[in-house]
């Protein structure tokens, strides 16, 4: 597991790589929920090279996703073309509650809009 | 030969330890096992997700029964001309437990309103055809699987 970011004017970008399981998820869910802490207005997180997402991984978006909210920011989630991933989004319904996009520049938009 | 029609089965087992390490060996078990086995990969993906959530409800939920024995896995692939079905079965010692008959999820309106946990379930419907479960003696019998069309 990997995560990592990067801060560009209001935007902050964090990338995860590996697989968001049982196993996984412990490492980088504390790290994630401290990034969506931070000072930037807008989050994007790039699940587009995940190759796993699993239920702790997504419990562990939501947390994310309400800090950033709490501090009145927006958390959206790029996924490029990873079926998998948006498969796990679609099937709990996470998808309507944190926007998701295909498209890069369109999440980096929305997250600052 | 079942009326003119030739069934195949192809049978995979693996026993494993309650533990996060043994989760991902065992999912990356199946996914290997059910590529060998020609497994169209939308299923491999599919079923993959699902022994992942069915394997984590054993490991959080299961007691220390649950972790006091081996969680049995049952990879059963077989078909005919036309369809092809892979049948997973997980058995564990732990707390009885019916995936099928718990509440369906109610999923949240809106992200303020949203409880991090109790996603699992959700995924493994999602994810299966059909599910089973039985209990018999002190294990747990939880079967599910997923068919497709052959071209």
């Amino acid at each position: 597991m990997s995560i990592s970011h990067t801060d560009v004017g209001d935007l902050r970008k964090i990338v995860i790589l590996g697989r968001l399981d049982v196993s996984g998820t412990g490492s980088v869910a504390n790290e994630l929920e401290k990034l969506a802490a931070g000072p930037t207005k807008g989050v994007v997180v790039d699940l587009s090279s995940l190759k796993f997402l699993a239920s702790l991984g997504i419990r562990a978006l939501i947390k994310s996703a309400q800090v950033v909210e709490d501090r009145g920011g927006r958390m959206v989630l790029f996924v490029g073309t990873n079926a998998q991933v948006v498969m796990s989004l679609e099937a709990t319904g996470i998808d309507e509650l944190i926007p998701m996009f295909k498209n890069n520049a369109e999440a980096e938009r929305a997250a600052v809009a | 030969m079942r009326n003119g029609i030739h069934i195949g089965k192809q049978v995979d087992t693996l026993a494993i330890a309650a533990s996060g390490d043994d989760i991902r060996r065992a999912t990356e078990w199946l996914t290997t096992t059910l590529r060998q086995r020609d497994v169209p990969d939308p299923q491999v993906e599919r079923l993959e997700l699902a022994l992942h959530e069915v394997l984590a409800n054993v490991l959080a939920h299961g007691g220390s029964a649950a972790c006091a024995e081996p969680i049995r896995i049952r990879i059963e692939v077989r078909g005919n001309a036309t369809t092809g079905e892979a049948r997973i079965k997980v058995s564990d010692a732990g707390i009885p437990f019916d995936p099928t008959g718990a509440p369906e999820h109610t999923p949240a309106k809106t992200l303020a309103e949203a409880k991090p946990g109790g996603l699992g379930l959700p995924l493994i419907r999602h994810c299966s055809d059909w599910m089973r479960y039985r209990r018999e003696g002190r294990r747990n019998h939880f079967m599910f699987g997923a068919r497709w069309p052959k071209l």
